[in-house]
């Protein structure tokens, strides 16, 4: 991570307010955070140690039952055989039955274990110490890391020859662990389950894992401090390093250890030289502070400036909206006041209207007294329409009363 | 483009430090402000043109119109006068409703009614009167209903019921901008210009009425006579063309 610390100081295990030296970071300390990768080998590796478990072969059918078939009054489910007994005739062999066999028992030739590829599991390892350095990690998995003066937290060699339990639990106390030590003694309770009668009854939090690099006694001093475990760092274990999938132990350095690291890992350019053939894990993305690459001049430049969104809001209907018509066909407000003026009396537009229409009827009246006179009127043309059917009656009537006459004579 | 802008306001706390990005970020905001105030300038003015030509435009367009239906009716006059007959001028403009709906419906008249634009009860559609248009409307006759819009009837359809077509999607016309976007190159800027293309069937009425969302009408308050038959039969119905009636049944639909 380019923004890690680059030295790391070493605090002396029998007085820790003063520093004994610093130390540049390993590498590996910076490594990629994948707790992806963590979550996923830690869950094949943890299926490492089980144990089988399953019913017996013969459960549910170590009897000679056998169906009875049809024709007896009753289900066709194998039953045991024989008599005298209350046994004789009872069901058998089913799931459903009582004393049967189970559905799909379960085997011992279940596949228990998982392999993790080697790499895999290296790069776990590798994560794992990489967020063991961080403490918003550590303190996101639950450790008491208040008082703890640094992290990764390295301490002088002398503290792997400890003998004593009692001296090695003032070391850790005066390091700062003193709260998460009371946190372990503070958690152990009965375990839920059914684990309490098969001799797991108590549980507890783990406490800080201590890597050294020789021992000189502190695997037995530290030993019976509840939640203090003790690791070597040739051989780190990913189900220490990040119990139950999650990163971020609390972890304390020997020097000799911590120097070492840089030994085991390497480099990103040199490879891991006590790792054959294996280079730490690189990130994906160099940097990773997506604020600040969006944010860059180098992208901001060749953006296009953000644009606010089209709204359209709710239609209204211009006709009943007197702006929106206004809006849309401006002019419209001081025409329609223009026109409604002529309906009213009094102001000139009205008297405009009615002048026009006086005009037009005297123009009217004046036409037809020139020209509709005499038989152009309007009734005497109407009455024109009707003189052919007249006619035309009074020629029938005539003939009809001419053809009685000639009957009657 | 620059009135557009979105601006955000980085609001920073009286006296305390900024931020590096944070000041790179309200630098190039005053910048874009500065555009954005200065185009929404220059588009007001342009607005204000553009409205100016809208309302002389519009004031022409109404004498044409006045202008056009008293040059008929001196027309009928004088022939009235001589003793001729005066031919009414054919319609050039047809508006287009559809009646049926869309089950059962056979392939043919179904494809003519989807080239109309017509795909759902009761859509409308403005059409130009020509040999190909009427030999289509042959085709769907007992499945529409048609006739020759007033003037009234298409400012009232544009108005109340007139959505445009922008880029695929159905945009009331709540502003001219929206017009004069999509049809600007064909110099129709503001809702009368829509107008005046349509009723007079200009000579952009294809661009005009293609931007035009097909109407979607309310279904008659009062009625139809009977879907089932044509308007021309004695029995009394609804589909084919009922010329200037059309009028009268858009009112009671829009």
């Amino acid at each position: 991570m380019a923004t890690a610390r680059p030295v790391v100081s070493i605090y002396n295990f029998e007085n820790p307010s003063e520093k004994t030296g610093t130390m540049p970071m390993p590498v590996v300390l910076q490594s990629p955070l994948r707790p992806d990768l963590v979550r996923e080998v830690h869950r094949d590796m943890a299926k490492n140690k089980r144990q089988a478990y399953a019913v017996k072969p013969k459960a549910g059918y170590d009897t000679a039952a056998e169906s009875w078939c049809t024709g007896r009054a009753v289900a066709r489910i194998p039953r045991a055989p024989g008599g005298g007994t209350h046994r004789a005739g009872q069901a058998a062999f089913g799931n459903q039955a009582r004393g049967g066999g189970m559905f799909n028992p379960t085997t011992i030739w279940r596949r228990w274990h998982r392999r993790v590829n080697v790499t895999k599991k290296r790069h776990a390892v590798a994560c794992a110490l990489a967020a063991s350095a961080l403490p918003p990690l550590v303190m996101a998995r639950g450790h008491k890391i208040n008082q703890v003066a640094e992290l990764p937290l390295v301490v002088s060699d002398g503290i792997q020859s400890l003998t004593k339990t009692k001296q090695a639990k003032e070391a850790l106390k005066k390091l700062g662990c003193g709260e998460e030590l009371q946190k372990v003694i503070d958690s152990k309770s009965i375990r839920a389950g059914q684990g309490k009668a098969r001799n797991r009854r108590y549980v507890k939090r783990l406490g800080p894992l201590v890597i050294y690099n020789e021992d000189n006694g502190i695997t037995r001093a530290m030993r019976n401090i509840p939640g203090v475990e003790c690791a070597h760092v040739d051989r780190l274990n990913l189900l220490r390093l990040a119990p139950g999938g999650s990163f971020g132990r609390f972890v304390i350095f020997t020097e000799g250890a911590f120097k070492k690291l840089s030994d085991i890992y390497g480099t990103l350019k040199s490879g891991a030289p006590k790792k054959k053939g294996y280079t730490l894990p690189r990130a994906a993305m160099a940097n990773a502070d997506l604020a600040r690459i969006i944010n860059s001049t180098e992208v901001q430049s060749v953006l296009r400036p953000k644009m606010e969104r089209y709204t359209h809001g709710i239609k209204r209907n211009a006709l009943k909206s007197k702006e929106l018509m206004e809006e849309l066909n401006p002019g419209s407000t001081e025409r329609r006041a223009v026109h409604l003026k002529s309906s009213q009396k009094g102001t000139p537009e009205y008297d405009e209207v009615q002048k026009k229409k006086k005009a037009r009827i005297e123009e009217s009246k004046k036409y037809n007294k020139e020209h509709k006179k005499g038989d152009e009127t309007f009734y005497k043309t109407l009455m024109k329409a009707f003189e052919a059917k007249a006619a035309a009656d009074a020629a029938k009537k005539a003939a009809e009363k001419a053809e009685d006459e000639e009957d009657e004579e | 483009m620059a009135e557009r802008y979105a601006i955000s306001k980085v609001n920073v706390p009286e006296g305390a430090a900024v931020p590096e990005l944070v000041k790179m970020k309200m630098e190039k905001e005053e910048k874009l402000a500065e555009e954005k105030k200065q185009a929404l300038a220059a588009k007001q003015k342009a607005r204000e043109e553009e409205r100016a030509k809208l309302k002389e435009r519009t004031v022409a367009y109404e004498k044409e119109y006045a202008d056009t239906a008293a040059e008929l009716v001196k027309l009928r006059r004088e022939a009235k006068l001589n003793g001729n007959f005066f031919v009414e001028p054919e319609a050039k403009l047809i508006f287009v409703v559809r009646i049926a709906g869309i089950m059962k419906m056979s392939p043919k008249p179904r494809k003519v009614l989807q080239l109309l634009r017509l795909k759902q009860l009761h859509n409308g559609v403005f059409l130009k009167v020509n040999k190909p248009t009427l030999n289509m409307l042959k085709l769907v006759q007992p499945y529409v209903t048609y006739g020759y819009p007033s003037l009234k009837t298409v400012r009232e359809l544009i108005y109340k019921r007139g959505f445009g077509k922008v880029s695929k999607q159905r945009i009331p016309l709540s502003s001219n901008d929206i017009i004069s976007d999509a049809l600007g190159k064909h110099g129709i800027h503001g809702m009368e210009d829509i107008i005046h293309e349509i009723y007079t069937v200009g000579p952009n009425f294809k661009q005009v009425s293609n931007f035009l969302w097909p109407f979607k009408l309310s279904s008659p308050k009062g009625g139809f006579v009977n879907k089932r038959h044509g308007y021309c039969e004695a029995r009394g119905g609804d589909w084919g063309n009922r010329e200037e009636l059309i009028n009268e049944l858009l009112g009671r639909m829009n």
